[in-house]
């Protein structure tokens, strides 16, 4: 079980946690700036080391009026034997007028009789702007079978805050991987590949030109890539990143360079260095 | 013509008025059984006009994602189209347009529905597609089936309100028309699966009589379909299957394509 909350606010080109909480198995290390943009940078961090059955982790985050945060995991999220039952973690996330969130996690791997859910709701503005990765890798059994897990249940909700009471769902993507219902590896699935990587950007400058700049950037990386645009709400567009491969190291390559795009282009950032901290 | 075929509407349709949807399919008496003409169910021939492949909502022009793997030659005969259309049946046509029409039937909000819908069809086209073919038979739908619940729909689409999607146009149609609810399911993904079948023929190309054989087998899986659908949950709706919805995406930057999606 854990809990976790923050909110992060901006004073002066520099974001910060206005509020933080946490109980039980979650908690976040200090903050960081890894460069002079102001933007905040938290480390999440699960000190029972993995999930399990019947585990709940709840995370909430709000990201105040123009304040920018990057949060990321310490390690991969670990999915161990759920007999029975399953482990879930919720996430609710809103965003203010020209806030920003950069979600970049770990990957997720789930051993043998693991289940596992997680649920995230973004709601952000039509000025708002979004960045969140992804990488769901095929665990692994002790005599190395992959996909020997139950369920692994991924589903985001993008909501915009249109007007006033006016919220609508400009994204779903729901992705459900149980192998135990059919060859989860072959033609339509996995296509053969191990590995699946999502990039999701809800973003006002997100347009056809940009998808077709982040196609030909992932076309460089060994994996099997798709992109194509959401629908459009209030002026704002989301874009989605979908990708097959057979490593976490050919996916976090390539959706770190797609996300080292979009920080040089919108905030002249340099690429994302986690490690350098 | 025109009057004979307007008050068979309305009679269809005042019967299919709230909850009214078993009245014709379930008899009050038990009736002996009797001639052609008599017995003809009161939707059988509506229903066989709306999923008959002649109906021009433009499904001729949408590969929904098989045609990527036909350009990358995973797909180039008839074992190999029914493969695909086996995983097309029971991922993408499962999870998002046949549990939007169960979810319709079960009386959820076509305004909840359509928002749903165009939320998850991540890939352009075949969002564009269902949007596209949803509008055709709304159209068609108010000109042969009109009834009320049609007509709110097409109203929301006209105001901008929904998107106004393939399944979902169907289901208010056969849901006014007094169609059981799985017979209808039933009926829409075979309806998909036939239009997709004709599609492979002239793409791949497969031969008639192979076309009709991958129809045969196809039976097995929307019957497989329509007895998953019935127990899947809200939080399975919209569920993609990543090759399949990658192909989706990818299709929009292939080079030579005979189809829209």
């Amino acid at each position: 079980m854990g809990e976790l909350g923050l909110v992060v606010a901006e004073r002066a080109g520099r974001s910060f946690a206005a509020h933080q909480y946490h109980r039980g198995a979650l908690r976040v290390l200090r903050p960081h700036y890894l460069d002079d943009s102001g933007q905040v940078c938290y480390v999440v961090v699960n000190p029972g080391g993995a999930y399990l059955g019947a585990d709940l982790f709840l995370i909430d985050v709000e990201v105040g009026d123009s304040a920018s945060l990057l949060l990321t995991t310490q390690s991969a999220t670990k999915i161990y034997r759920t007999p029975g039952s399953f482990a879930e973690q919720q996430m609710h996330v809103r965003l203010g007028e020209g806030a920003r969130l950069e979600l970049m996690p770990d990957q997720l791997i789930a051993y043998r009789e693991a289940s596992y859910r997680q649920r995230t709701c973004v709601t952000l503005k039509p000025s708002s702007s979004l960045v969140m990765a992804e990488v769901v890798t095929p665990g692994w059994s002790p005599d190395g079978t992959a996909f020997r897990y139950e369920e692994v249940r991924l589903r985001s909700e993008m909501w915009v805050d249109a007007a006033e009471g006016d919220r609508q769902l400009l994204a779903l993507d729901n992705l459900l991987i149980r192998p135990p219902s059919g060859d989860v590896s072959g033609m339509g699935f996995m296509e053969g590949y191990s590995h699946v990587g999502s990039l999701v950007v809800v973003d006002a400058r997100v347009d056809q030109a940009l998808a077709d700049e982040l196609n030909a950037c992932a076309a460089e990386h060994d994996a099997r890539t798709g992109i194509s645009l959401t629908r459009a709400v209030a002026g704002t567009t989301g874009l989605v990143l979908r990708s097959l491969s057979n490593s976490t190291e050919d996916l976090n390559s390539l959706l770190s360079a797609c996300n080292s795009l979009l920080r040089k282009r919108w905030y002249r950032q340099e690429p994302l260095d986690l490690r350098k901290h | 013509m025109l009057s004979t075929r307007t008050s068979t509407s309305r009679t269809l349709d005042t019967a299919a008025g709230e909850g009214g949807c078993a009245r014709f399919a379930v008899p009050t008496t038990p009736q002996p059984p009797s001639p052609a003409t008599a017995s003809v169910g009161s939707y059988q021939l509506a229903l066989q006009q709306l999923t008959d492949s002649a109906l021009p909502t433009g499904a001729f022009a949408h590969s929904l994602g098989f045609e990527t793997y036909v350009d990358a030659g995973v797909v180039a005969d008839e074992a190999g189209f029914g493969a695909w259309l086996s995983m097309f049946i029971s991922q993408s046509l499962t999870y998002s347009d046949g549990l939007a029409v169960r979810f319709l039937y079960e009386g959820w909000d076509v305004l909840d529905l359509d928002a749903l819908l165009s939320a998850q069809l991540l890939p352009r086209q075949v969002r564009e597609a269902s949007i596209k073919m949803g509008g055709r038979l709304l159209e068609i739908g108010a000109e042969v089936f009109p009834s009320d619940a049609l007509e709110l729909y097409r109203d929301l689409v006209t105001s901008g309100a929904a998107a106004g999607h393939q399944p979902l146009a169907f289901a208010v149609v056969a849901r006014s028309l007094g169609v059981p609810q799985q017979e209808a399911l039933a009926a829409y993904l075979f309806a998909t699966v036939t239009s997709l079948t004709q599609n492979a023929v002239r793409a791949i190309p497969l031969g008639q009589n192979a076309g009709q054989r991958v129809l045969r087998k196809a039976h097995d899986d929307v019957a497989a379909a329509t007895e998953r659908i019935a127990r899947l949950t809200p939080d399975d709706f919209g569920a993609v299957s990543p090759g399949l919805e990658i192909s989706q995406m990818r299709h929009e930057r292939q080079r030579a394509r005979m189809f829209m999606s």
